[in-house]
């Protein structure tokens, strides 16, 4: 209804580098598009918390959740799709900045899925976005695959003694260069939902509620293999062409 | 933006456009010292902007009112054309019946009015028009009745200008507004009162008693009198006009051309009250009411308020809730910071509670209300939350009284609202429930929102969220896995070969086997072995179980071997068993259970007509009252098929579009190949150019392809308007068996003799406590007064229905809000309902609920 405050021409700040097309045939598509795209979301929220949220706005369709292309486990995003776009439209105006899991969801128009679009274009695996952040982000594996890495590379040098593998100062590392990640490890998707999700829901608790990086949460980790970023990291030089991609939903400037 | 687009926009508000000033004097002479220069150049884009405004932001017309009363007396032209256009757009929406541009429409004229822009006399005739349209639509003789929710709008919209422009009223035309007065007094008295017992948020409004509620309209002629007897005056409402009055006075008025009102619709032909009922919800349907007033805080929270301030605040926040869907941060701010002396933070909650409730729908979907509530708690952070809680503890002290679809909405939003809070609540409050019966309408509150917040989030965090009241626990829903009758951990012997038989299935299904291979394999080797109903239980659970880890992976097994449980349950009776083996596999589930018979009915392995039959099977019918698990999936299962159907009407409408189009072209083609033809016979005799014939030629196969398209066009119009009629039947088929369970279900249980009065004062365990318990608002018809206020207090939570008496209130309630929402659907089919369902042996409670929610008139029981 309001036409005053928004302008009905920019549908999405967004482009997908990855459709083949002109920004005009983009804009359509986003237009008729009765798909969405959710991101920002945990690691370990399941199809059917989304389903129970999304369902809010319309009858949905289907669900296709973002993949890790290596572990197979959720990455953080995923596609709703609506019967029609009056619903879809819903979905962005009221679920967009709301909290599914603790979380600000974001939610988006998106051009529609094709298949392949559900794995993470980042270069571990995941999401680009969880390769360069350098926060701790419990519900979405840790630290950024490439903070992991250079974590796990100190771990490697300094003794810290034993049983406290882990347990290694969470400061941020001075630098990193271009390393290939390590594959960080989300919720265990496909296999025994209710108990494996259960664990790692325990595990995501702590490690939120010791927001502070408190050592008790370093602690955690360690005993905790699932969230530790694995050893034998897969190693490549700064100068490795890879055909990584931005975050496929990167803010354009 | 330009700068002069920014002041309009931003006038009135405490804002960096206008240095954080709030004088609205100021405002006024900065916007209206940019527009003036503006205004030679580029008055072609003021002018509708400006209209754009007054009508997006309502409670900012006084001022563009005196804007544009000053820019009168700078450029006459440019404000006619204000006037000329308003009033196209006026009568349009008269005509079309577009009800919120009608009102501000209106607003809008009397702004002008006070600005001088307009005669008070042109204002005064507009109010004669409409007030004559309403009193000849409910004159018996000449009119139309059925439609008095029109009349009624087009009066309300009359006493909406007052607030606005009564003072000048009455100062400059005191005997022509006196003359509407009388005869709004006059239409008032004629018209029916609305009681709209089938609208009403708690079942208590509804008592027949001595106290007959007034209708909105009735309320508001009130408040109005209140007002005029107060000179007037209106705290809630700007008068920047009067700072300029000296100036204003020298501007020329315009002319207001006349208005009409469209035609009375014709009454009925036939004058049975059933075509008399199917207009009333026709012109209900066009002619809504804005809001009904929920009434939940006490009065001392609002009662500082003169009556026509809470109109108009209300006023300003549906405008707001209207015109700011969909963005965010303008609809929180706009809300909070309405123009008016008071705070209002209670009327805010109720106003928008009282929209998320709203029957039979609201404006929006419920959800957009949830988003409203939590952006006004964040942006009122000390005051807004507290508010909600309390409305939330007086909603659920009167939970009881509360209409079964308001409960729904209740707990979906509630469970929503506290996903987002870090699902904080003082549950202890609410510990009681447990010591209450489990049929209890609060307790099954608690159990529903709890159910809800699990599906949000998880179980363990949920639990934890209850920690302060770990009582409640035992509400949690069950944790929710699976639960696989041949699973290998329980090796009972006598499953032994079942447990083979699904191991074997789970192999083929691994080693990708077609569904086809499938069937032939159960066809030969385990149907004619094990009988249908091993056979059945044995596939569904296994087919089930391999789709059990998501929601994808139970659509990845229906779309596979959808066909196995197809072939398997090919008629009704087996597909009520296969949703039966549904629900034992997902028991602990109540969403997995509701998914994936939804998914089923959606690929068509099972009808809607087989979920209602499961729903009403005795296992269900037990649950009935304690919990929302069979009224989820006979929901799912009504709006699918709805959705269905409404879906057929769009592509319908799309394809009459296209059609048009197609037959335009088509006669198009046609009339270039005949001009070229006749264009060619002239040339007869002379030697034919060599292209001629290639372009004739050509205009052919354009004018055959056109036809082509055009007969194409009809044909999958003609084609889905089949599906359509057919999606119809099937509907009639639908309500007929839905009402049928309904009815038998209610006659099996409730006495014959029967008003629920009656059955109160049956034995012990019935006995009502009408002092104390806000739980007994039921129908009461022999109009004796009931307690139903409650302030919270223990005291005043003494529940002691009896389980068979909620069982029926509960029943009842669902029956009713089934009716309301699918009325439009309904309606047409109402003959046959009448003949078969709704007949003279149906209990007369069972008719009262269906009648009530289908609005239909009460006499006629």
């Amino acid at each position: 209804m309001a036409s005053l405050f928004k302008d009905p021409a920019k549908i999405s700040a967004y482009r997908d580098r990855r459709f083949n097309g002109t920004q005009e045939e983009f804009e359509q598509a986003l237009l008729n598009s009765t798909t969405v795209y959710i991101g920002n979301m945990s690691f370990y929220t399941t199809e059917e918390q989304v389903y129970e949220l999304f369902s809010r706005a319309g009858e949905i369709k289907k669900i296709i959740m973002g993949l890790d292309k290596n572990s197979k486990t959720p990455c953080g995003f995923c596609f709703v799709l609506y019967y029609s776009r009056e619903d879809a439209e819903d979905a962005v105006k009221y679920i967009s900045g709301t909290i599914l899991d603790d979380r600000p969801i974001r939610v988006d128009f998106d051009w529609g899925f094709v298949e392949g679009r559900q794995w993470g274009r980042g270069r571990s695996g995941g999401q680009v976005r969880d390769e360069y952040r350098t926060d701790y982000d419990p519900g979405r594996g840790g630290y950024g695959k490439l903070v992991q890495k250079e974590l796990e590379a100190q771990r490697q040098l300094v003794d810290y003694g034993a049983g406290s593998l882990g347990s290694f100062p969470p400061v941020m590392p001075p630098h990193y260069g271009k390393h290939g990640g390590g594959q960080g490890h989300g919720g265990s998707y496909r296999h025994g939902r209710d108990y494996h999700r259960k664990r790692h829901r325990d595990d995501d608790r702590y490690g939120r509620e010791s927001s502070k990086r408190s050592s008790d949460h370093e602690s955690r980790r360690t005993s905790d293999h699932d969230s530790r970023p694995e050893k034998n990291p897969r190693f490549r030089e700064s100068g490795d062409s890879d055909d990584e991609e931005d975050d496929d939903r990167k803010r354009r400037p | 933006m330009s700068s002069w687009k920014s002041l309009l926009l931003r006038i009135g508000d405490k804002s960096s456009e206008y240095n954080s000033s709030s004088d609205l004097k100021d405002h006024i002479e900065t916007c209206f010292g940019a527009l003036r220069r503006e205004l030679a150049h580029s008055s072609s884009e003021i002018l509708p902007f400006l209209l754009q405004c007054a009508e997006q932001l309502p409670h900012k017309i006084p001022l563009y009112g005196t804007l544009i009363g000053l820019l009168n007396l700078e450029d006459e032209d440019f404000v006619k054309k204000i006037v000329e256009d308003t009033q196209n757009v006026f009568q349009d929406a008269l005509g079309s019946g577009n009800c919120d541009r009608i009102r501000i429409s209106m607003r809008f004229l009397t702004a002008l009015m006070c600005s001088k822009v307009l005669q008070p006399a042109s204002l005064v005739v507009v109010f004669e028009t409409l007030l004559s349209s309403a009193a000849i639509t409910v004159d018996e003789e000449k009119g139309n009745p059925s439609w008095q929710a029109r009349a009624d709008f087009y009066v309300i919209c009359i006493l909406s200008c007052l607030p606005w422009g009564g003072a000048e009223l009455a100062e400059q035309v005191p005997e022509e507004i006196e003359r509407v007065l009388v005869g709004i007094q006059a239409y008032l008295s004629i018209r029916r009162h609305t009681s709209d017992s089938g609208l009403s948020f708690f079942e208590d409004d509804e008592s027949g008693g001595d106290i007959v509620e007034k209708d909105f309209l009735e309320d508001l002629w009130e408040r109005i009198q209140v007002l005029s007897n107060n000179g007037w005056k209106v705290e809630s409402v700007p008068r920047p006009h009067l700072s300029f009055e000296a100036q204003l006075v020298a501007g020329k008025s315009h002319e207001f051309g006349p208005i009409s009102c469209p035609e009375q619709p014709e009454p009925p032909s036939t004058n049975s009250a059933v075509a008399y009922g199917k207009q009333k919800h026709d012109a209900e349907l066009k002619y809504p009411q804005r809001i009904r007033r929920l009434n939940i805080f006490p009065a001392s929270k609002t009662e500082d308020l003169q009556p026509i301030d809470r109109f108009v605040v209300e006023e300003y926040l549906l405008d707001v809730l209207l015109f700011f869907n969909g963005c965010r941060k303008e609809c929180a701010s706009f809300m909070v910071g309405l123009p008016v002396p008071f705070r209002y933070e209670y009327l805010m909650a109720e106003t928008i509670f009282s929209q998320l409730l709203l029957l039979p729908h609201p404006p929006f979907k419920p959800i957009y209300y949830t988003l409203v509530i939590m952006d006004l708690c964040k942006a009122l952070p000390g005051a807004f939350p507290a508010v909600v809680a309390g409305a939330v503890r007086a909603l659920f002290d009167k939970i009881a009284g509360l209409d079964m679809e308001c409960r729904t909405r209740l707990i979906l939003w509630f469970s929503h609202h506290l996903s987002n809070f870090q699902f904080i609540w003082p549950w202890d409050e609410w510990a009681y429930v447990l010591d209450l019966p489990k049929w209890a309408p609060q307790r099954v509150f608690v159990q529903e929102v709890l159910e809800r917040e699990v599906r949000l989030s998880y179980w363990d965090k949920i639990k934890q969220s209850i920690e302060n009241a770990s009582a409640l626990e035992e509400l949690l829903p069950p944790k929710g896995g699976p639960n696989f009758k041949y699973g290998r951990t329980d090796g009972q012997e006598k499953t032994e070969q079942e447990q083979a038989i699904s191991a074997d299935l789970s192999n083929k299904v691994k080693g990708r086997q077609s569904a086809r291979e499938i069937i032939l394999w159960i066809e030969e080797n385990i149907y004619p072995i094990h009988g249908l109903e091993i056979t059945l239980s044995v596939v569904i659970q296994t087919l089930l179980d391999i789709g059990s880890k998501s929601f994808t992976h139970l659509i990845t097994v229906l779309e596979r071997y959808g066909q196995v449980m197809a072939k398997l349950c090919s008629d009704q009776d087996k597909q009520v068993m296969l949703i039966a083996e549904v629900s034992s596999y997902w028991k602990n589930n109540a969403q997995m259970t509701a998914i994936a018979i939804d998914r089923m009915m959606g690929y068509r392995l099972i009808s809607n007509l087989a979920i209602v039959r499961w729903v009403f099977s005795p296992e269900n019918i037990e649950q009935f009252h304690i919990s929302d698990c069979p009224w989820e999936v006979l929901r799912n299962a009504v709006s699918k098929t709805y959705n269905r159907i409404t879906d057929l009407r769009k592509e319908i409408s799309s394809l009459k579009k296209g059609v048009i189009s197609a037959e335009e072209a088509a006669s198009k083609a046609k009339a270039d190949l005949e001009a070229a033809e006749s264009k060619l016979t002239l040339l007869e005799g002379e030697p034919v150019l060599g292209e001629n014939p290639a372009k004739l030629k050509h205009l052919k196969s354009v004018a055959e392809k056109a036809k082509e398209e055009e007969e194409s066009m009809h044909d999958s119009l003609q084609a889905k308007e089949a599906l359509l009629a057919r999606a119809l039947d099937e509907n009639e088929v639908l309500f007929l068996s839905l009402y049928k369970n309904f009815s038998t279900v209610l006659m099996e249980r409730l006495p014959d003799d029967a008003t629920l009065q009656s059955l109160k004062s049956h034995g012990d365990s019935m006995a009502v406590d009408l002092e104390e318990s806000p739980a007994m608002e039921v129908d009461d018809e022999n109009g004796i007064p009931k307690k139903s206020q409650s302030n919270g207090g223990k005291a005043t939570n003494i529940y002691n229905v009896g389980e068979k008496e909620q069982w029926c209130l509960s029943t009842l309630g669902y029956l009713k809000a089934f009716s309301r929402q699918y009325a439009s659907e309904i309606w047409p089919h109402i003959e046959k309902l009448d003949a078969e369902v709704f007949t003279e042996d149906a209990h007369p409670l069972f008719r009262k609920a269906v009648y009530s929610g289908l609005r239909r008139l009460s006499n006629e029981l």
